[in-house]
């Protein structure tokens, strides 16, 4: 199967002379169509940096990125404006939700950008709440959701527009426990039955453990990476629970 | 420390606020131009001349309205900087985490509003001179005739120190304010201060429904009071029109955002682009604004209106000079011992050193004849006068204006005949008729030839010499007496007009640009989010502009409205005095409104934009992809 999302050799270097941080150094990695993936490693280990350079908030220092074959270091302005939104779904941990619009709004924004015709929108966006089950959000200002809706309200955003990827920094950050199991399920549903292709950061073993495959990273190398056999999320949890606390072994970064 | 941190803070609002640093200086120009203007040399000619009531008129009216405005813009200073301390209760906060003493933090902020008061007054006071030069030269360049020696540069002393009082309080007590404020607030108040809650619950239809059309009715019943009663009646009534006219103003800013929303929400166009967002940034901001919003309103009402009014009022005085006084001078000689002698003009202007054939272009010789009802058949108390058709017929040649037929006769004067009030009231009668009537007084016109400040000086100065007439009774009616009346009052509305229209038109823009701006951050916010969503740019500024457009637009067309009422009201009252040409003081109006409040407008603009991209730019600060 073709990858959907391949990286090759990338790197990223900050500052210049004696102060230069390497945050990325050489890293490679694809990932297939349908896949959930996870994206863990302790604090400077290059998570961020990674999901900047893929969903072009950040330029590589050197290497390539390529999403459905075409690299993104070669989109300019409108191209790239088109890719964001037509390619990439966004969940970030925090400010995720226009707080002067609805729910039901704030999933249609996404379409509406794009230019999709007024009449599909309100369908679309009510479709993708019930596949996220948020339908007694829809009319809510997110200062009257809990957590856990605010961010499934904006995982309905994410895949309205059908992207090619989804990318997800920290999803469940700011939730508590209950809110955090719910939005997982619902993007493990969402990756099995709709075979949507999501990207994970996240340092909470719990929450990697809702994925098929872990990507390990320190000191901006890939470290190890673990996949999910069967249902088995337990055993899974405990693996990624092993690899941690070795990543975490040599005594400086209690991650 | 603190005056390097407080320099560097001031540094920074500069930046950041340069609207508000401009509305201040401009407030202090305004404020400086019209106090000064007792030194202009404009006021000074008519001071020193026939003009010497109306400029008295002038000046006392800038001294009560100067506290009038004084009060106005006071209360934009307030009200910016209660904005301008909310806005970084976050960094006052981080103050104090930082150790630093409360008195301490209250007197950084004195200090700062102490160097934006200096800055401001001091650049207003340079721009005020400015100001005052060019309008001197602009109203010098209206005057018909005067010296060369005018239109110096000069600096009033006297305006200086009254601006700087006048600012100096204002500055004072915001100082005083601002102190106390912000040695009372409370550290957790202060961190959360950027975290507040929107409070955007939803409004149900029937009730915005029912506020609307409260506020309609309202607004119609005062409109109706105004427009059946007049601009005048002040009494019980007047202050309850006015009453209603805000009630019903406020409610109807309070209820729009729901109705439109609810309106558009239907509509295909809401979901198209950024349509949806831009409508919900407004409808949220337009609730918890209507107060200000009101306000706005009625300022740009008042700007509006005292602008147009007076630009009308202005047109209607130039347009009597001419119908009031068609000859630049007007010998009326009223006889030896008040019984009708006929002078040689020509020979006492002779006898008194100046030549009439080089000093006046033309001199016309018209008797006036008692009108006698036996003779003429018209009634004593239709015309007080007569003169003969071939007289008149003369007079009006020389002005290029329509004859009389002697079949039509006899007929009142088409236009007027002399200078001065003694034009009205006069019949044409024909010439065979003028034997029957008894001569009344010798009325001579004349046009000068050359300078006319010149001949005029020298003329009035011969008709005023003792002896002119060797005995007969002789006066002169000047067409630069009637032009100098007119001129100051003129200059008094015209004046009065600018300097009230101005301050509220300034107002009102600014308290909205600092609305628009005060949001930058809170904006930036969501800008941000739009990029990510892969909105691009140009999308994104256009939505900003809407914005903003919507915030500016929406007072301004209630305020119009209000005006053409108003308009119409006051016009009833100036038709007393003259024609009003509404379609010029409507254009002059449109000007200035298009001038500072698209000002205002642009800058607001540019000033929100440049918000949304700097907080923007710390994400995409590498600029990647370009």
């Amino acid at each position: 199967m073709k990858a959907i999302l391949t990286v090759e050799q990338l790197t990223k270097t900050y500052g210049r002379g004696d102060s230069r941080t390497h945050a990325l150094r050489g890293l490679d990695l694809s990932v297939l169509p349908g896949e959930f993936v996870g994206v863990m490693g302790p604090s400077g280990s290059g998570k961020t940096t990674l999901l900047n350079c893929i969903s072009t908030i950040d330029a590589p220092s050197s290497g390539r990125v390529l999403v459905e074959g075409k690299e993104l270091g070669t989109l300019r302005g409108k191209e790239l404006a088109r890719f964001r939104r037509e390619r990439l779904g966004f969940i970030f941990q925090d400010c995720n939700l226009l707080d002067t619009l609805t729910g039901l709004e704030n999933i249609a924004l996404a379409l509406t950008i794009g230019g999709v015709p007024a009449r599909e929108v309100e369908p679309r966006a009510r479709q993708a709440a019930a596949l996220l089950g948020v339908e007694e959000a829809l009319e809510q200002f997110p200062y009257q959701m809990s957590g856990g809706q605010q961010q499934r309200v904006a995982a309905a955003r994410a895949m309205v527009t059908a992207p090619a990827l989804i990318l997800a920094d920290e999803p469940t950050g700011a939730l508590d426990s209950k809110s955090a199991r719910l939005l997982l399920e619902q993007l493990s549903a969402l990756n099995r039955e709709r075979e949507a292709t999501i990207l994970m950061v996240t340092h909470d073993a719990f929450a990697a453990s809702w994925c098929r495959r872990i990507l390990f990273l320190r000191d901006g190398e890939l470290y190890r990476e673990l996949c999910r056999e069967g249902e088995d999320r337990r055993g899974f949890f405990r693996e990624i629970l092993s690899v941690v606390s070795e990543l975490g072994g040599d005594g400086t970064d209690v991650l | 420390m603190f005056c390097k941190l407080a320099l560097r803070n001031v540094r920074r609002s500069l930046r950041d606020y340069a609207v508000y640093f401009l509305t201040l200086t401009f407030g202090v120009c305004l404020f400086y131009v019209f106090n000064a203007l007792d030194s202009q040399s404009a006021m000074e000619f008519l001071r020193a001349g026939r003009g010497s009531g109306t400029v008295e008129a002038i000046f006392r009216l800038v001294e009560v309205f100067s506290v009038f405005v004084a009060a106005v813009l006071a209360g934009l200073i307030l009200y910016a900087d209660r904005f301008l301390i909310r806005r970084r209760k976050r960094e006052l906060g981080t103050y104090y985490l930082l150790g630093m003493p409360q008195g301490a933090v209250a007197r950084l902020l004195v200090g700062e509003t102490l160097l934006i008061g200096l800055a401001a007054l001091a650049s207003g006071i340079a721009l005020g001179m400015l100001g005052s030069w060019a309008l001197d030269r602009l109203t010098l360049s209206m005057f018909l005739a005067v010296p060369d020696s005018l239109a110096a540069f000069r600096l009033s002393l006297p305006a200086v120190g009254k601006t700087v009082l006048y600012f100096g309080g204002i500055f004072l007590l915001v100082m005083l304010l601002t102190g106390l404020s912000v040695s009372r607030s409370r550290l957790i108040d202060l961190i959360r201060g950027e975290r507040k809650n929107e409070e955007q619950a939803r409004r149900p239809l029937g009730e915005s429904v029912f506020l609307f059309i409260l506020g309609c009715t309202l607004l119609g019943t005062a409109y109706v009071l105004l427009l059946t009663r007049g601009l005048l009646r002040v009494d019980g009534i007047f202050f309850l029109m006015l009453a209603l006219g805000t009630a019903g103003t406020f409610l109807l800013f309070r209820s729009l955002s729901g109705f439109l929303l609810r309106l558009t929400r239907g509509h295909a166009g809401y979901y198209r682009g950024l349509n949806m967002f831009v409508l919900r940034q407004w409808s949220g901001k337009v609730h918890t604004n209507c107060l200000s919003n009101t306000a706005v309103c009625l300022l740009l009402l008042l700007a509006i209106g005292v602008t147009a009014c007076s630009a009308g009022l202005n047109d209607t005085i130039s347009g009597a000079v001419g119908e009031d006084a068609p000859y630049d001078l007007t010998v009326l000689n009223y006889g030896r011992g008040a019984v009708y002698e006929r002078a040689d003009l020509a020979a006492l202007f002779r006898g008194a050193g100046i030549d009439p054939d080089t000093a006046f272009d033309r001199m016309e010789s018209v008797t006036v004849y008692y009108n006698d009802p036996a003779v003429t058949g018209v009634g004593e108390e239709s015309a007080y006068a007569a003169v003969s058709l071939s007289d008149y017929n003369a007079e009006m040649a020389g002005r290029s204006l329509p004859e009389m037929e002697e079949g039509d006769l006899p007929a009142k004067t088409e236009y007027p005949l002399v200078n001065g009030p003694a034009a009205q009231g006069v019949i044409v009668v024909p010439n065979a008729m003028t034997a029957a009537l008894e001569p009344r007084r010798q009325m001579v016109n004349i046009n000068y030839r050359g300078d006319t400040a010149r001949v005029d000086a020298a003329v009035r100065e011969a008709l005023e010499r003792g002896g002119f007439g060797r005995g007969l009774d002789i006066q002169g009616n000047y067409r630069l007496d009637t032009y100098y009346d007119l001129m100051g009052n003129k200059l008094l509305t015209l004046y009065m007009g600018l300097y009230l229209g101005l301050t509220f038109l300034l107002t009102a823009a600014a308290v909205l640009a600092l609305q628009q701006l005060s949001q930058a951050s809170d904006n930036a916010v969501r800008y941000q989010l739009l990029s990510r969503l892969g909105a691009p740019e140009k999308m994104r500024r256009r939505a900003l502009t809407a914005q903003v457009a919507l915030a500016f637009l929406l007072p301004l067309v209630l305020g119009i409205v209000h005006a053409a009422v108003g308009m119409t009201a006051a016009n009833a009252v100036i038709a007393q005095v003259g024609k009003v040409d509404s379609v010029r003081s409507s254009a002059v109006t449109a000007l200035f409104l298009l001038v500072v409040y698209g000002g205002y407008f642009a800058a607001t603009c540019l000033g929100a934009w440049r918000a949304v991209r700097e907080a923007g730019g710390r994400e995409s600060g590498s600029r990647p992809f370009r």
